[in-house]
């Protein structure tokens, strides 16, 4: 465990870089979802983007992914500027996007074949990464036959399959019910504390960004600004039983939703 | 029970076609009229229309332009359909035509087709390509349009290019809906098959119709279109079969059943 646990130095895995956005809204008018965002990312930190909804955190995370271009300013992964979606950075959405005609093990499979694995490695790492997920049992099940949690672990071990640097997560744990989501978070803190990929975990909840991260980058309600970044100081590995009780943990939650009172973001906007 | 119910779901259909002759002969004793036979004697037309070699020659030539036909329109539609529903460019080049085309009765164009490529296979055929080709883009168009950026997103991180996404991820997430446009896409089939020979009389299934028509012969008439439906409930469940298989994967799982399958 403690070699695990010892820190490589931090090298800057993404770097975002004075990065806006603007979109077209249907009126035609423009609308400022981020701006001039600067936010380093240190290899194997698990930073999550905090911020009420509408705020532009998930589009920052789809500037990361390549998914979107920003309007100004770039995103940078290991010092390369990004220009479009690759393997390096894979994404777990909210809402799954599992390939509904896969079957559970084909949805796995899909990256590493697309990587040209041979298939029978292919399988063999997508059943063992299904096992970890605990999904062991439900491989030739269809998306459509699982509930909500099950879909969300088919798609994390999905996007893991093919071993991307960083991991993306875009409110993965929204749709779910509170118990399914509690669990998600616990077993995903347990993969996570076996190889410490970097993560960058876009959520709205105070409690989740608290539990899981290194850093909670704190945003504003549009134009989506960075507010606050803080270090979230909490021993590894976390246990959730333990942490609730954990005083430090109870002051960094309650010190987070002070902030967003005092500045009216949990309001409606007018 | 349970077995008594899946009894009556597979008979109930040939109990509704039942009732439809019972009305039909009803009607037609009641009526009395020499241009409307009852469906006994229509029924007691069918097997010498069905012996007879050179009826039998027309329908095959009516089934082999109608083959050809949706098979070339769903080649072309579902490729250009899908091209619509993820390329803004695509969609309003063809979405105007397309518009304009639709609501024409693709029969009323025989007459043109027919003085610019004469009367034979090809002007049916193309007619029929026609009839098949808008449903079939139209589904394609919109089961493209409605596949999720999440997933398209997805495969671009693992790799996939542009071209792989379309015929990768577009094309089996948008299938049941392309298959909706196909399975209406075959009925029309069948229903600008009679119509084209109905114009242009050479051959086939509508022109034995239409020519027992002309000399009175309305057992031969009421036969025929008793012949042109069974056709067209067979082909149709034929491909809810096939349809079936291929998206099974989908999400309804209790389908109101449309045909006989």
């Amino acid at each position: 465990m403690a070699a695990v646990r010892a820190r490589k130095p931090a090298t800057a895995m993404i770097e975002i870089d004075h990065v806006s956005q603007v979109f077209q809204t249907s009126a035609r008018q423009d609308h400022l979802a981020l701006s001039d965002i600067s936010l380093t990312i240190e290899d194997g930190a698990f930073v999550s983007i905090l911020g009420p909804s509408g705020c532009g955190k998930s589009t920052l995370l789809y500037i990361v992914g390549g998914f979107v271009r920003p309007t100004k300013g770039a995103a940078r992964m290991k010092g390369k500027t990004i220009s479009g979606p690759g393997p390096d950075r894979g994404p777990v959405f909210q809402e799954f996007a599992l390939f509904p005609w896969k079957s559970v093990l084909g949805n796995v499979m899909y990256g590493p074949r697309q990587q040209g694995v041979r298939h029978a490695d292919a399988e063999a790492q997508s059943r063992a990464l299904l096992e970890m997920v605990g999904l062991k049992g439900f491989e030739n099940f269809y998306p459509k036959e699982l509930s909500g949690g099950m879909k969300q672990r088919v798609a994390l071990a999905r996007t893991l399959a093919y071993h991307p640097e960083v991991l993306l997560m875009d409110e993965p744990f929204g749709a779910l019910d509170a118990h399914t989501r509690t669990r998600l978070q616990n077993d995903l803190l347990n993969i996570w504390e076996r190889d410490r990929k970097t993560v960058l975990f876009v959520t709205h909840s105070v409690e989740e960004s608290v539990f899981l991260s290194d850093k909670v980058v704190m945003m504003t309600r549009s134009p989506g600004r960075i507010r606050q970044v803080i270090d979230i100081d909490l021993p590894r590995p976390r246990r959730r039983s333990e942490l609730l009780l954990d005083p430090r943990y109870q002051k960094y939650v309650v010190d987070i939703e002070r902030m967003f009172d005092d500045s009216g973001e949990n309001e409606l906007p007018p | 029970m349970i077995a008594g119910r899946a009894l009556l779901a597979r008979v109930t259909p040939l109990l509704a076609c039942c009732g439809l002759l019972a009305v039909w002969q009803a009607a037609a004793i009641a009526l009395h009229n020499d241009s409307f036979p009852t469906a006994v004697d229509a029924i007691r037309a069918i097997p010498s229309i069905l012996g007879d070699k050179d009826a039998l020659i027309n329908i095959m030539a009516s089934l082999r332009r109608m083959a050809i036909g949706f098979t070339v329109a769903v080649a072309v539609s579902i490729p250009l359909g899908l091209l619509m529903g993820r390329s803004r460019f695509v969609a309003s080049f063809f979405n105007p035509l397309l518009m304009v085309i639709y609501p024409v009765p693709k029969a009323a164009l025989m007459p043109i087709i027919m003085l610019w490529l004469g009367v034979g296979d090809l002007s049916k055929t193309l007619v029929i390509f026609l009839g098949v080709s808008l449903p079939v883009i139209y589904h394609s168009f919109a089961g493209a349009k409605a596949v999720e950026e999440k997933m398209l997103w997805s495969g671009a991180a693992m790799g996939l290019s542009a071209a792989q996404r379309l015929m990768r991820i577009v094309l089996p997430a948008a299938l049941p809906e392309i298959l909706t446009g196909c399975r209406t896409g075959l009925v029309l089939a069948l229903i600008t098959m009679i119509t084209s020979e109905m114009i242009a009389r050479q051959s086939g299934a509508g022109n034995i119709l239409f020519n027992a028509l002309d000399m009175g012969e309305y057992d031969t008439v009421f036969a025929m279109i008793i012949i042109v439906g069974a056709m067209g409930i067979g082909l149709d469940a034929l491909f809810e079969r096939i349809r079936a298989r291929l998206v099974r994967w989908s999400e309804p799982q209790f389908d109101i059943p449309l045909s006989f399958s």
